[in-house]
């Protein structure tokens, strides 16, 4: 393509591609009625009464959000990096073939569509008295997402030397403080890789918080955008906002940390 | 891996591998196998006991109209899900792949959509496509009296639900090939230019052969997640317009189980659905993998 058509291209490209995301920016700094009559326009004077609206709206819909979504994602991430890189470490340095079995069992789980197990899973739940809870929620999130975080890691702690640890235990370290002093430091990028992917798709989950916390013990950022979609009906400018305030946390964190966000993928690519 | 294992094997298993994989199995494997217990029953749990009923679930299954339907829905969806992506992201990849700063100002524009919420970019496409929305209002200005009734239209709904998970998951398939083709050695490309390959013959010879690992895992990964369509189908159509035009089989599942109470049967359903997708996933890494290894 010659030099002068590619970026021409390119550029075509990505704004008919960028459309729905314009629709969302632009609305959120308009006035409801301007949103109806003209959708497309560039808000002049920008508003920020939507937003405003949102944050100040009287059952504190949005702030209840926010603490239960941090909440789950990162009580879920912490966990989830720790008892998977722990995991890890065992199918990486554990030479018993029934290891490979364990491997399988937890590659399986990559695969297994939340739907199959989700009825069930409420019934563990409301057996152990954890159904409609944050921590019934982060006990789910653990065993579904374990998988993922134990084969980043099992892949890098596989390219850390044994003699490393050999070395460490000789010199009367006990095996904790080996793994956490020694070997965890060294698979910063599989932690950031395990952080980046989790973080997102837990804070992003729409099926698990609607179904295990249920209507009315509590809401993430998610399920409360669908619920107030229905009473905001007429009420464009709060809705558009809602979602703008609700993504914010995942967008600042993204472009923060983009090359890492792009490294995770492909390295997960080249590797297959 | 003929290592002499480093710590005493018990130790090791129960202080790090014990936890994660204790909890693995409560929340995942149990669940999974209770579910194909339940299959085999009527359970329903405002109308206990729960009888066993063979295989009479699955019978029946088959016979459903709605579960037939509802099968007919996610193959559309995953087959358009599958490859409209797949395509638009390597033709994507390759108009981005180059240096500068344009270029990666323009490859946060296409993957922007990976990282929102489903339930979000659903909300959105549901504003857009809305029959009194933007879209049609553009069509309207064009001249096209009767703009289609994207969402509200039994013929077209499907096709609006599968085009807005495309849009989602293209920005995940051109970073995947945009790694892709930083792994092709400019040297190989050169030496074809140099033996006299166009363009098009450098690309059938030697970059797509080379970009076999991201096309198996676009094509996995677009697979999984289209099978298991749920957000989508529950924010924007809610399964309709009219009866099951939009419903896939995850958000059938969750319809008999948890809304109609109908567990036994909807655990059937569930377990037809882990084995398509287990068969689907195995039959096409195994068939993309081994093109890998031919290269």
């Amino acid at each position: 393509m010659t030099t002068k058509l590619r970026p021409a291209a390119a550029i075509l490209a990505s704004a008919l591609f960028a459309v729905p995301l314009y629709y969302v920016l632009v609305n959120v700094f308009k006035p409801g009625d301007q949103i109806a009559q003209e959708p497309a326009s560039v808000p002049l004077p920008p508003t920020l009464t939507n937003i405003h609206a949102v944050l100040t709206r009287p059952d504190g819909l949005f702030w209840v959000s926010l603490a239960n979504s941090l909440l789950v994602t990162l009580l879920s991430i912490i966990v989830l990096t720790v008892l998977s890189a722990m995991l890890g470490h065992y199918l990486a340095r554990s030479g018993k073939r029934w290891t490979k079995v364990l491997a399988l069992i937890l590659l399986a789980g990559l695969m297994i569509p939340p739907q199959v197990i989700l009825i069930p899973v409420t019934e563990v739940l409301r057996l152990t008295g954890l159904m409609a809870t944050i921590q019934g929620l982060v006990l789910f999130n653990v065993g579904y997402y374990v998988p993922f975080g134990v084969f980043v890691f099992t892949g890098f702690i596989r390219g850390v030397p044994v003699e490393l640890e050999e070395a460490a235990l000789l010199d009367g370290a006990s095996r904790t403080q080996v793994f956490w002093r020694i070997v965890f430091p060294l698979l910063r990028p599989a932690t950031a890789s395990v952080l980046i992917f989790l973080g997102v798709w837990i804070w992003n989950d729409f099926i698990d918080p609607l179904i295990i916390l249920g209507p009315s013990q509590g809401t993430t950022i998610t399920t409360g955008i669908y619920r107030s979609i229905g009473q905001y009906q007429a009420d464009l400018g709060s809705v558009f906002a809602l979602m703008f305030l609700a993504t914010l946390p995942v967008l600042i964190f993204y472009l923060a940390l983009q090359k890492q966000f792009v490294k995770g993928l492909t390295g997960g690519a080249t590797k297959g | 891996m003929g290592r002499k294992p480093i710590l005493p094997r018990v130790w090791h298993f129960a202080s790090f591998g014990a936890p994660g994989v204790v909890i693995y199995l409560c929340f995942v494997m149990a669940p999974i196998l209770i579910s194909f217990g339940y299959s085999l029953t009527n359970h329903n749990p405002f109308n206990p006991p729960a009888e066993f009923v063979g295989l009479e679930n699955y019978r029946s299954l088959f016979q459903d109209e709605q579960f037939l339907t509802a099968l007919r829905v996610t193959t559309i969806l995953t087959v358009i899900v599958v490859v409209v992506p797949n395509v638009l992201g390597l033709g994507v990849a390759l108009l981005l792949d180059r240096k500068g700063w344009l270029y990666n100002v323009l490859r946060s524009v296409f993957f922007t959509p990976v990282i929102l919420s489903s339930v979000v970019v659903s909300i959105i496409w549901t504003k857009l496509l809305d029959d009194r929305g933007p879209v049609n209002d553009a069509l309207r200005a064009l001249g096209v009296e009767h703009p289609p009734g994207w969402l509200s239209d039994p013929d077209l709904a499907l096709y609006s639900v599968a085009s807005i998970v495309c849009w989602q998951m293209l920005g995940f398939c051109v970073v995947v090939y945009l790694a892709g083709l930083q792994g092709v050695p400019a040297e190989l490309l050169e030496a074809a230019e140099i033996d006299g390959a166009g363009p098009v013959r450098r690309f059938r010879a030697v970059t797509w052969p080379l970009l076999a690992p991201s096309l198996t895992i676009n094509t996995v990964v677009l697979l999984i997640s289209a099978f298991k369509t749920y957000d989508y189908v529950k924010v924007v159509t809610n399964g309709g317009p009219g009866s099951g035009t939009t419903a896939t089989i995850a958000f059938d599942v969750l319809a008999t189980g948890l809304d109609a109470n109908h567990v036994g049967y909807a655990s059937a359903m569930a377990v037809v659905m882990l084995v398509i997708v287990a068969a689907l996933t195995t039959i096409v890494l195994r068939f993309l993998r081994r093109r890998e290894v031919d290269l």
